[in-house]
């Protein structure tokens, strides 16, 4: 009876350190966090060392797709974009509104033939002024450069050098009145709403 | 020469009316038309010691008549004083709508949609000293409410020209990252 007992607490003992030898065993080994886990943790593991081998190669394949797009889009021109003043609207393509010529009289029409001789003759006359207001403009000019070229050579380079300082040249145009003083502005904002086209 | 032509009774180029129908080599010569003109970016030149490189003579305007004759006149007069225009064309039109604080209350009113038209002459290779001169003549006939502005042609001003293109910049994003 007592020697059972002691081959049973013997072998309660061995076993009791078979198991803390196992337990000491899996503590050693940092995979497995701790008893109740053994189980799981090996297949959970197992994962990605396999992503490791695909990895530059899904990368690989996913780079020549997207350059495979990158080439079939650039292959199609840009367009412009259109411009609105060009388009017709279509009520001017409406053919139920017509309006026939006014019928002119004799003196009438004489009249306006008149009147466009005296026009053309004006604007001749203007476009001749401005035309030679601008070779007496060029002449001094050339005038001037030729003194400067006889007075020295630099000057006269630095002088038919293009000025790029000037640009962007700004200017608005004239106003038929002049802006009234101390004006209040009624409050407000601009919004821009151009149509933005994408291709 | 094979002997099948000689047997036959059809006679080619030994006969002296050889080839009296031929009438295609007397049409003017057309070239083999293009599926689309590809519009593509000129190179801008640099200006030289003389002349300047190529410059953007920018029109703009509420009021389309205006600008657009204006423009039309500056295209005249640079032709006449043998100024190289390289191209005329238009900017798209933006439309800006003008929103009113009303007088009694907080609220926000319409009072209209003003179009801001705008055109563009390009000219390329001008001389130096002409330049002051074409200024002065183009202020002197500027119209009311018409904008002048003068300035050198850059890529940008090109490329803002055409649609703007989301997915081919977000695949060169996505390529570069």
């Amino acid at each position: 009876m007592a020697g059972i007992v002691c081959r049973t607490v013997s072998r309660i003992i061995s076993s009791q350190a078979s198991c803390s030898s196992s337990v000491v065993a899996v503590r050693h080994s940092h995979w497995f966090t701790s008893m109740l886990s053994l189980k799981t943790s090996v297949p959970l593991r197992a994962e990605p060392k396999k992503k490791k081998k695909v990895d530059p190669r899904r990368e690989m394949m996913m780079k020549e797709r997207l350059k495979k797009k990158l080439k079939r889009l650039e292959k199609v021109p840009p367009e412009l974009i259109p411009i609105e003043d060009f388009i017709t609207s279509a009520k001017s393509f409406d053919e139920t509104r017509i309006r026939e010529a006014p019928k002119l009289s004799f003196e009438e029409s004489e009249r306006r033939a008149h009147l466009l001789k005296e026009w053309s003759r004006y604007k001749r006359t203007q476009h001749q002024t401005e035309m030679d207001v601008i070779q007496e403009a060029l002449e001094a000019q050339r005038q001037a450069l030729d003194e400067l070229k006889l007075e020295s050579e630099e000057l006269y380079k630095a002088a038919v050098s293009p000025d790029t300082d000037v640009f962007p040249f700004q200017h608005e145009g004239p106003c038929y009145t002049p802006p009234i003083t101390n004006y209040e502005a009624p409050e407000g904002k601009f919004n821009d709403i151009t149509r933005v086209y994408t291709q | 020469m094979p002997l099948g032509v000689l047997l036959t009774n059809r006679q080619y180029r030994s006969m002296p009316t050889h080839g009296i129908g031929r009438y295609r080599h007397l049409l003017p010569k057309a070239l083999p038309k293009k599926k689309k003109d590809k519009i593509q970016a000129k190179q801008i030149k640099a200006p030289t010691a003389t002349e300047f490189g190529v410059l953007n003579v920018c029109v703009s305007g509420y009021d389309l008549t205006l600008v657009e004759h204006y423009s039309q006149y500056i295209h005249n007069l640079c032709s006449h004083l043998d100024i190289k225009v390289d191209e005329c064309y238009a900017l798209p039109t933006k439309s800006t709508e003008v929103m009113v604080m009303q007088e009694q209350g907080t609220k926000m009113y319409l009072d209209g949609v003003l179009k801001t038209h705008e055109r563009v002459v390009q000219i390329s290779e001008m001389k130096a000293t002409l330049f002051p001169i074409l200024a002065e003549v183009l202020l002197k006939n500027q119209p009311e409410g018409v904008q002048l502005c003068i300035k050198q042609h850059t890529e940008a001003d090109f490329q803002a020209r055409f649609k703007t293109r989301p997915e081919l910049q977000g695949l060169i994003a996505k390529i570069n990252n």
